[in-house]
């Protein structure tokens, strides 16, 4: 569908860019637009397969550790803010519903919607940072990070775990770190290609019979949404019973 | 794909069961149960939600045979890592320590 090479005034160009011919979009590799569109889910699919893999080694971590160490794993849990956790997760799956309704009315051509959806899901994952930022400076407050504010006598004398205990407090801390701030990274990631996609549904990019990227990118966003789903119960919920 | 569109009331009402089951594992997670089964039972609802985001928000329901090729892939590899190295791990203890082993 490029135009170079071609002089047109800018007249001309703006009557082409009004036909259904260039809003098609299709790239000569693929036969039509179907096959374009599950080439390219399908591509999704298989990068979301590999990030199963990527999650799912350090949510068997938790647990296969979570069996060896179980006081110290559901002390440690208990101290977490699942308050914090579970709205987040009603906030993820508020967005996840925009994100599906932008596609949605993708396919109706609803342009307007289409732009409201996008921009509200990337403003959820907003709202879904700064509870995240707040929960993290309550665990900077409450001793959480080991290696820069931990008291290790503190959960000896107060939690009544033995010495040998903490090295384990300090394991499952470190999960909590390195899961919460990967699924970070993946909601940062996700703003970004959902701003992305507002911008493109702006300048008149996509039509109900070319809408694959705002397709692929609530895959992904609705991927993000079901780690935080797992790592709900997994991480803020383990302790909670005590 | 693209030939199916569903009704956005569908959405939803997905989104409604979504909140519904998040309330419900927050709530179970403090009644008190005997060791493992508050991770069955948090892993399970957990389970349930994912399985709804897929099928409908994510359209696998709608989807081509190969979709559901890597989903059934990304699943067996998954279950391929959990049971295998559970079963290690969860069994270790079933084997009294012989001393000068």
């Amino acid at each position: 569908m490029s135009s170079e090479g071609v002089v047109l005034t800018s007249e001309a160009r703006q009557t082409l860019d009004g036909t259904l011919l260039v809003r098609h979009r299709l790239e000569e590799q693929y036969a039509d637009l179907e096959q374009q569109h599950e080439t390219a889910a399908f591509g999704m699919w298989v990068f979301l397969a590999t990030e199963v893999m990527f999650f799912g080694v350090l949510f068997l971590g938790v647990e296969a550790y979570h069996y060896m160490y179980p006081e110290a794993f559901e002390a440690a849990s208990e101290k977490l803010n699942w308050v914090i956790g579970g709205i987040n997760t009603l906030v993820l799956l508020l967005s996840s519903l925009t994100a599906v309704l932008a596609v949605h009315y993708s396919k109706l051509g609803d342009r307007r919607r289409v732009m409201i959806c996008l921009g509200v899901t990337a403003l959820l994952g907003v709202v879904f940072l700064c509870f995240k930022g707040l929960e993290y400076y309550d665990d900077y407050v409450d001793k959480l990070i080991p290696g820069w504010s931990f008291d290790d006598s503190e959960w000896v004398r107060e939690e009544g775990l033995k010495p040998v205990q903490v090295p384990h407090v300090k394991l499952f801390l470190l999960f909590y770190w390195i899961m919460t701030g990967l699924h970070g990274l993946h909601v940062i990631i996700g703003i970004v290609a959902m701003l992305v996609m507002l911008e493109l549904a702006r300048r008149k990019h996509f039509s109900p019979t070319y809408y694959s990227p705002i397709d692929v990118t609530a895959l992904y966003w609705h991927f993000v949404d079901i780690v935080w789903i797992f790592l709900l119960p997994t991480l803020y919920l383990m302790g909670t019973h005590k | 794909m693209s030939e199916h569109i569903m009704p956005a009331s569908v959405y939803v009402l997905i989104f409604a069961i979504l909140v519904a089951l998040t309330l419900l594992t927050v709530g179970v997670s403090f009644i008190p149960l005997a060791g493992v089964w508050h991770v069955v039972v948090g892993m399970g609802i957990a389970l349930i939600k994912g399985s709804l985001v897929v099928l409908f928000f994510m359209h696998a329901v709608h989807s081509p045979k190969i979709t559901w090729l890597v989903i059934g892939a990304a699943v067996v590899w998954l279950m391929i890592l959990l049971v295998l190295t559970l079963a290690d791990y969860m069994t270790r203890g079933l084997i009294p320590h012989l001393p000068g082993h």
